[in-house]
C-alpha cells in the first residue's frame, strides 16, 4: 500500500512539476487578499486590545489558511476528471490498493499547499511582516497547514464522489471555504467578533488551524493554544480521510 | 478463460442492464460482443473486469471468481477501456511505467517488457514525448500496451477502433490478430461495427437488451440467413417507385422488400438470377433504376434478425451512471442524428409513402434507416473488396460515379453523413490506387517529424534519420 501511494504521489508529483503556474495558480487569490486586506484593515492595529502592532502580522496566519483552504478544496474537481479521463478505471482494474489511490490524492494536494505556504511565507518576509522566522515555528506551522490541506482535500474528494458533477462541486467548495474562514480569527481577533460568530468559531475547525499556526508563528510561542489546535486538526483530518476513503472505496456501480 | 452464468445487473434506476446473460469464452480465442448502445456491453466488460458490481449470476474469469477474489482477476487481465485510461500529461514510458509498478513489477522486468511493447506497438520513437501529442491512433496504442504490461492471459477491449479513422482501425485490427497469435492472448472486445467484429473475431455473440442473442462463428451466423440482397437506386423518389417496390415483394422469387427514400432494398434467394427479373418488371413499370448492386448477406442482416430492433432505439448505455452516458456518447450521438435525419425525412413525404410502408410491414418499417445505414457500409465494403476480387461481385459500371452524390442526397440535413458521404467518396474513387492513402500517410509522418523538431533534444536525431 505505502509503494503504490508512492508510485501514484509520484506520478501527481510529476504533473505538477510539469506544469507548475498551474499549480500556483490558486496562489493568486490569497495575495491579493494579503495585499488588500492588509491595507483596507491596516488602522485596525490602532483600535485599543488589537493583539499585534501591525494588521499584516496578525492577519498572515489567516492568509496561509486561506492558501491551503483555496489550494486543497479544488482536489475533487481533478478526481472528477480523472474518473471522466478513464485514468481511475485504469487503476481501479489494476490490483492497486484503493486506499492508496485516495492517499496519493490527499498528499499530493498537500504537498502542494505546502509549497504555496512557503512562497507565502517568503512573500510576506518580503512585506515586512514581524514574524517568528524560526525553523521550529515555520516546520510546526507547515504541520498544521498538512493537516488541515489533508482534510479539506478529503472533504473535496468525498463530495467529489457523492455528487459526481464538478458544478455542485465548485458550490460546496466556496461554501465550505468562503463563510468558515470569516468565522474564523482569520481576519480579526475573537474579541471584536460579534457574540454568534464567537460561538460557532469553537465548532469551526478553521479556527483551530488559524490558532494553530499564529501561536508559532505570531508573537511569543504558544503552544498550549498549538496544542489544542493541533489536537482538533488531527481528529477533524482523521474524520475526513476516513469518509474520504471509504466513499471512494464504494465507487463501484 | 471467462465463464458467466445467469448474469443480471439492474441498474439503481431500475434498468435491467444485463438479463440472465449466459457466455463462455475459451483460452485463445478473439471473441466480439457485439450489439446497439445500450445493449449490455460496456456493463459486460466492467462486470469482467471488477468494476461493477452485479445482482445475481456467477462470473469467472481466469479461474477466478470476480466477486470474492477480485485481486486475483486483476492481475490476470488487461482492460482498454472506452476512454483512453492513459494519462496525458505524462509521456508514453511514465505512463507504462507507472502502470508496471501498480501491478508490482520489479524496475527492471518493467524496462524490459517497456522494450517489448515498444518495438511491438512501433511507439519507440514517441515513449519520451508527452501522451497529449499522440494521434489517436498512437493514444490506443499505447493505452493497449499499458494493459499488456504485466502479461495478461486475457484482455478486454471495450470498443476498441471508436473514434479511430479507417487507416489506424485497420492497423489496429492487425495488433489485436498478431497479439492472438503469437502470444496466444485471448481477446474480449466490444465492437458495434460489424465490419470489425466480422473481419477480427473467431467467435461473435450477439447482445441485445442485456441478454446474448445469438453465438457463433461469423460464417456460422451468416449462413443463418440464406439468399442475397439488392440494392436499387432510383433518379427520384416518387410514388411510381412505391408501387414498384410493392410489386417486387409480391414476386415469387423476392423475399422481402424495403423502400428508403429512393433506394429499394430487395432480398432473393439468388441474387444473380434475380437481377435480370428485376430489370425486366422495372421496365415493364417504366421506372428507370439508376443503380444496381448486389452482396451476400453480411453481419448487418443476421444483426437485424437477431436483435430485431434498429440501432437506435436502444439508446446510450447505462441511464443513472453519468460516466457510462459519457462515454457512450461516441456512437450513440452518431447513429441518433442519423435517426433524426431519416425520420424527418419520412415525416416530410407526406401519404404516398405511409402506404408503402404498411406493405413493408410494420416491424419492417421501423429498420428502415437502419438498413439504409448499413447498406451504404455495405457499399463501401463492396468497393474495398473490389480490389481484391475483382469480379466475385456484379456491379453495375455506372455505381461508383454515382455513389457520392447518392449518399449526399439521401441524406443531406446533418452534419454527420456529410463525413460519411466524405469516406464513401474515398472509398469509391480512390480504393483502387491506394495513392490517397499513401499520401496521407506522408502527411502523417511529417506531422510526426514536425512535433519531434519541437522537441530539442529530439529533432535533431530524426533529422539525420
Amino acid at each position: 500500500m505505502l509503494a503504490d501511494t508512492w508510485h501514484l504521489f509520484n506520478k501527481y508529483m510529476r504533473i505538477s512539476i510539469r506544469m507548475p503556474l498551474w499549480s500556483l495558480f490558486s496562489l493568486i487569490q490569497p495575495l491579493i487578499w494579503l495585499i488588500i486586506f492588509g491595507q483596507l484593515f491596516s488602522n485596525m492595529a490602532n483600535i485599543p486590545g488589537f493583539p499585534t502592532q501591525n494588521y499584516t502580522d496578525f492577519f498572515l496566519p489567516g492568509v496561509i489558511i486561506m492558501t491551503v483552504l483555496f489550494g486543497s478544496s479544488w482536489s475533487g474537481v481533478s478526481l472528477l476528471r480523472e474518473i471522466t479521463a478513464g485514468t481511475v478505471d485504469k487503476m481501479l482494474v489494476s490490483p492497486v490498493s484503493r486506499i492508496s489511490i485516495v492517499l496519493s490524492r490527499l498528499l499530493h494536494s498537500a504537498a502542494q499547499v505546502i509549497v504555496q505556504v512557503i512562497i507565502i511565507l517568503i512573500i510576506a518576509a518580503f512585506m515586512g511582516a514581524q514574524l517568528n522566522y524560526s525553523p521550529v515555528g515555520i516546520l510546526l506551522a507547515l504541520f498544521a497547514v498538512l493537516l488541515l490541506a489533508l482534510s479539506f482535500a478529503a472533504l473535496s474528494n468525498g463530495f467529489a464522489i457523492l455528487l459526481q458533477r464538478e458544478e455542485p462541486l465548485v458550490i460546496i467548495g466556496n461554501m465550505m471555504t468562503l463563510p468558515l474562514m470569516f468565522f474564523s480569527t482569520a481576519l480579526v481577533p475573537i474579541a471584536f467578533m460579534p457574540e454568534w460568530i464567537q460561538y460557532i468559531s469553537v465548532i469551526n475547525p478553521i479556527n483551530y488551524a488559524v490558532e494553530a499556526v499564529r501561536a508559532v508563528l505570531v508573537g511569543e510561542y504558544d503552544f498550549a493554544a498549538f496544542q489544542k489546535g493541533i489536537l482538533v486538526l488531527l481528529v477533524f483530518t482523521a474524520a475526513t480521510m476516513f469518509w474520504a476513503i471509504r466513499a471512494f472505496s464504494a465507487l463501484r456501480d | 478463460m471467462i465463464q458467466i452464468k445467469g448474469l443480471t445487473k439492474i441498474f439503481s434506476g431500475g434498468t435491467k442492464a444485463l438479463d440472465n446473460l449466459e457466455l463462455s469464452i475459451s483460452e485463445g480465442e478473439i471473441f466480439a460482443l457485439l450489439g446497439p448502445n445500450g445493449a449490455g456491453k460496456t456493463t459486460t466488460i466492467r462486470i469482467l473486469s471488477t468494476l461493477s458490481g452485479f445482482d445475481s449470476g456467477e462470473v469467472h474469469v481466469a479461474g477466478y471468481d470476480v466477486d470474492r477474489d477480485p485481486n486475483q482477476v486483476r492481475c490476470a487481465i488487461g482492460v482498454v477501456a472506452q476512454q483512453t485510461g492513459v494519462d496525458y500529461f505524462l509521456t508514453g514510458r511514465e505512463n507504462l511505467v507507472l502502470q508496471g509498478q501498480l501491478y508490482r513489477m520489479k524496475a527492471n522486468e518493467i524496462q524490459a517488457r517497456i522494450d517489448e511493447l515498444a518495438t511491438y506497438f512501433d511507439i519507440a520513437q514517441a515513449l519520451d514525448r508527452q501522451v497529449a501529442t499522440y494521434s489517436g491512433g498512437m493514444r490506443r496504442k499505447l493505452d493497449i500496451a499499458t494493459a499488456l504490461i504485466h502479461r495478461p492471459k486475457l484482455i478486454f477491449l471495450d470498443e476498441p477502433t471508436l473514434g479511430l479513422d479507417i487507416q489506424s482501425r485497420r492497423g489496429l485490427w492487425s495488433y489485436i490478430e498478431r497479439m492472438n497469435q503469437e502470444f496466444g492472448l485471448t481477446i474480449l472486445l466490444t465492437t458495434h461495427y460489424l465490419e470489425e467484429a466480422d473481419q477480427l473475431s473467431q467467435r461473435i455473440a450477439i447482445i441485445n437488451k442485456g441478454k446474448i442473442q445469438t453465438v457463433g462463428t461469423p460464417e456460422e451466423l451468416k449462413s443463418s440467413i440464406s439468399g442475397d440482397s439488392l440494392m436499387l437506386s432510383f433518379a427520384e423518389v416518387d410514388q411510381k417507385v412505391g408501387m414498384f417496390a410493392n410489386q417486387l415483394k409480391s414476386q415469387d422469387f423476392v423475399k422481402d422488400t424495403v423502400w428508403e427514400g429512393n433506394n429499394v432494398y430487395v432480398y432473393v434467394s439468388n441474387g444473380a438470377a434475380s437481377v435480370p427479373k428485376i430489370a425486366e418488371l422495372a421496365t415493364a413499370q417504366n421506372v428507370t433504376i439508376s443503380t444496381m448492386s448486389l452482396a451476400q448477406p453480411t453481419l448487418d442482416d443476421v444483426f437485424i434478425k437477431y436483435t430485431g430492433t434498429s440501432i437506435e432505439s436502444t439508446e446510450e448505455e447505462g441511464g443513472d451512471e453519468w460516466w457510462k452516458q459519457w462515454a457512450g456518447k461516441g456512437g450513440g450521438g452518431k447513429w441518433s442524428k442519423k435517426w433524426q435525419a431519416t425520420s424527418e425525412d419520412k415525416d416530410s413525404s407526406g401519404d404516398d409513402k405511409n402506404t408503402s410502408e404498411k406493405s413493408a410491414g410494420g416491424d419492417q418499417a421501423q429498420q428502415w434507416p437502419q438498413n439504409a445505414e448499413q447498406w451504404q457500409d455495405k457499399q463501401q465494403a463492396w468497393n474495398k473488396e473490389g480490389e481484391s476480387t475483382e469480379g466475385s461481385q456484379q456491379q453495375w459500371p455506372q455505381q461508383k460515379d454515382k455513389k457520392p452524390t447518392e449518399a449526399e442526397t439521401s441524406k443531406p440535413e446533418s452534419e454527420k453523413p456529410k463525413a460519411d458521404s466524405k469516406a464513401a467518396n474515398e472509398n469509391s474513387q480512390s480504393w483502387p490506387n491506394q495513392e490517397q492513402w499513401g499520401g496521407n500517410q506522408g502527411e502523417w509522418q511529417n506531422k510526426n517529424w514536425d512535433q519531434k523538431q519541437s522537441w530539442p533534444g529530439k529533432g535533431k536525431d530524426s533529422q539525420q534519420k
